[in-house]
């Protein structure tokens, strides 16, 4: 009797573990092979088409991204100015803007249009004297040769166009060539005369269809050129972006960064995104449908069961747990397997696509991109509603009465 | 046919056998008191009643029958008796607790520790093997799934089931998914079984071993079994007798039992020939 003074009085009374619901969840699951099946099937196919849609979306995003952005850092800015007579970009100017708080890095480049030619009479081009960071900044797609650096005079890198414009169409031949190169600096100060100049070949670099010519600053300093056409900045955190650009905006300079266009392109894949979701949508629908019918199936079977198990000291609040586990495994089952299944036809068809592509693009793409995150927010995505689905089930679980469940024949 | 009020205990014969307890005051105290339930059901509009009044006693570690004609109430009155039906009016006490008056959490953790119960047909849960269909209500006492097992297959070994132990339930016989279901309701060991026509669907052979593990389930084991049959050979088993005819109970007390048995069977030999008798008539 004292046993029984236990069990009725202690406050605190012990229950099933949360293991022991997941294995009768899972013992159950398994013994309706067929329907577990079609009701995971279900799931994979409408969270597989969630996934595939919006991972198509997403490296959509990425390959724009790339492509407009480029290799430029997100945190570079670049400084012009509206109308050079009044506000100079000069090196004032720039030793100005370098004490501004939060630069990482800065450059400057000259840049003018210019005629290059392999002796006298050449075709338009166009030069950029830039020093070692901006250089750096902006990365340039080197294929043959090497790079410029400070100490380098009269050394060029130009693009492949500009090689073949100027009659070249062997790289390996171009390299410590020396060419003319014509630059009316006019552009720059009325009082200046053009520079005409010899200019060796040092590297080549790949900028598609641009004619494009770079040399050091030191070219442009030689001849007293007052103002940079550009500066680039580089800050030191992605947050501090907007003060800085007030700042030098406040000086009277024009600023562009590339999260401006960032920014627009996922303004509007967001949307997109969102359209492709909403398709897959459709599919999650049928599916959850398709759990409901099996879990009040199941409730409709298990009557007996649950009321034996209430009989048997089972509480109300296990039986429903008992249903809302199962849609749980079914849930997490159905959307790891679907998000792998789109996983791995997308990436069937990013190798397809890049093997197809691999004589015109040098780098490789990814036309289905299916980020971590996006995994995670779909399979808690299916859990919530797989929850939802089941919370009715589950509830009539909970109300079932012993008896009633154990008299029906 | 003597009836006996509940506070008349001067007839209650003492069990025989030893008591656990030392004290001489414990080798028959009250287990269950039922005072004045009254039971009744709403069936659409009307209201059915199918206990009335119903008083009586049970002593612990005796065993008890309960019997009367079907449509008499005794399955609602062995489900008051599990802790899964309140009363409409009255009190159960269990050991000393008006158990009603708990929380369905604590009346849930009461049954799977304290009553096992035994059905005319078996329940299972079709998805779990028989030793886990042993070990449930020690699941539900929050006993981990290694000793569940473990006290599982004590009790199965106990009735000779081990070897049923990975199989199951519900491809075995009657026979053995009642024994099965014995071992089930002692697994936790619980101090009151209750068997609602445990061998109603069996055999004469299989019933015999059902009720003989009652029986040792009582006397070994020093259980307090509660059983309904309508198993009129099975009555002198009892140490008590309670009667229950239109959903109004009696109690007799052992030394009746033997007496009453043979008025049962003589109450049906004259209906026999009564029957028979109208049949050549009619």
């Amino acid at each position: 009797m004292d046993k029984a003074r236990l069990s009725l009085a202690k406050s605190k009374r012990p229950t099933i573990s949360l293991r022991l619901l997941l294995h009768m969840s899972w013992q159950n699951i398994i013994s309706k092979k067929l329907r577990s099946w079609l009701t995971i099937m279900g799931i994979i196919v409408g969270i597989g088409s969630i996934a595939f849609l919006v991972s198509f979306g997403l490296g959509l995003q990425q390959i724009v991204t790339d492509n407009v952005v480029g290799d430029n850092s997100i945190r570079s800015i670049e400084i012009t100015t509206p109308n050079s007579r009044i506000i100079k970009l000069d090196s004032q100017a720039i030793e100005k803007i370098q004490k501004f708080p939060h630069i990482d890095k800065l450059g400057v480049a000259y840049s003018f249009p210019a005629s290059i030619g392999l002796s006298g009479g050449g075709i338009d081009s166009i030069i950029y004297g830039v020093d070692d960071q901006f250089q750096e900044m902006t990365t340039l797609n080197l294929i043959d040769g090497r790079l410029l650096n400070n100490k380098d005079q009269n050394s060029i890198v130009l693009s492949t166009a500009t090689l073949k414009a100027i009659g070249i169409s062997d790289n390996s031949k171009a390299l410590g060539q020396d060419v003319e190169i014509t630059v009316p600096l006019q552009y720059a100060d009325p009082e200046l005369k053009d520079l005409e100049e010899s200019f060796k070949i040092v590297g080549i670099i790949d900028s598609g269809q641009d004619n494009e010519i770079f040399t050091t600053t030191a070219v442009f300093d030689a001849q007293q050129v007052p103002i940079y056409k550009v500066a680039k900045v580089i800050a030191d955190d992605t947050d501090n972006i907007n003060e800085l650009r007030t700042q030098i905006e406040a000086s009277g300079f024009q600023t562009s960064s590339p999260i401006d266009t960032l920014d627009q392109i996922n303004q509007l894949f967001k949307f997109f995104n969102i359209i492709l979701a909403g398709f897959g949508a459709i599919g999650i629908i049928v599916a959850l449908l398709g759990m409901f019918n099996t879990l009040t199936i199941s409730l409709l079977e298990r009557t007996k069961e649950i009321g034996l198990m209430v009989t048997l000291g089972g509480r109300r609040r296990d039986m429903r747990r008992l249903f809302m586990i199962e849609a749980s495994i079914l849930s997490i089952i159905g959307a790891l397997s679907g998000i792998v299944l789109s996983y791995v036809s997308g990436q069937i068809i990013n190798q397809v696509a890049n093997a197809n592509a691999a004589s015109r693009v040098s780098e490789r793409f990814n036309i289905f991109s299916t980020p971590m995150w996006l995994v995670a927010v779909l399979v808690l995505f299916m859990l919530a509603v797989g929850l939802l689905v089941a919370f009715f089930p589950a509830k009539r679980a909970e109300r079932i009465n012993p008896i009633d469940a154990l008299r029906r024949e | 046919m003597k009836d006996i009020t509940k506070n008349d205990t001067s007839h209650v014969i003492k069990p025989n056998k030893g008591s656990e307890h030392p004290s001489s005051t414990d080798r028959h105290r009250t287990l269950i008191k039922v005072q004045g339930i009254e039971q009744s059901f709403k069936v659409g509009e009307e209201t059915v009643e199918v206990l009335h009044n119903s008083s009586f006693t049970i002593e612990e570690k005796t065993f008890n029958i309960i019997y009367g004609p079907s449509g008499s109430g005794k399955s609602t009155l062995l489900n008051v008796l599990s802790a899964i039906q309140p009363p409409t009016r009255g009190r159960v006490e269990i050991a000393g607790f008006d158990i009603y008056k708990y929380k369905p959490e604590q009346l849930a953790y009461f049954r799977g520790s304290q009553i096992g119960v035994v059905y005319q047909q078996n329940y299972w849960v079709s998805s779990l093997n028989v030793i886990e269909n042993v070990a449930l209500p020690l699941y539900f006492l929050g006993k981990k799934k290694q000793e569940a097992h473990r006290l599982a297959m004590d009790a199965l070994q106990r009735i000779d089931m081990a070897p049923f132990a990975k199989k199951s339930p519900l491809l075995l016989s009657g026979g053995e998914q009642q024994r099965i279901a014995m071992a089930r309701a002692i697994v936790a060991d619980p101090m009151l079984i209750i068997a609602d026509e445990p061998t109603g669907s069996l055999d004469t052979k299989n019933g015999d071993m059902i009720m003989a593990l009652l029986q040792s389930y009582n006397r070994d084991l020093k259980r307090t079994v509660v059983l309904v049959t309508h198993n009129m050979e099975y009555l002198p088993l009892a140490d008590r007798l309670i009667k229950i005819n239109d959903g109004v109970c009696q109690e007799m007390q052992n030394d009746d039992v033997g007496h009453t048995t043979k008025n049962l069977i003589k109450d049906l030999g004259d209906r026999i020939d009564k029957l028979a008798e109208s049949k050549r008539n009619g």
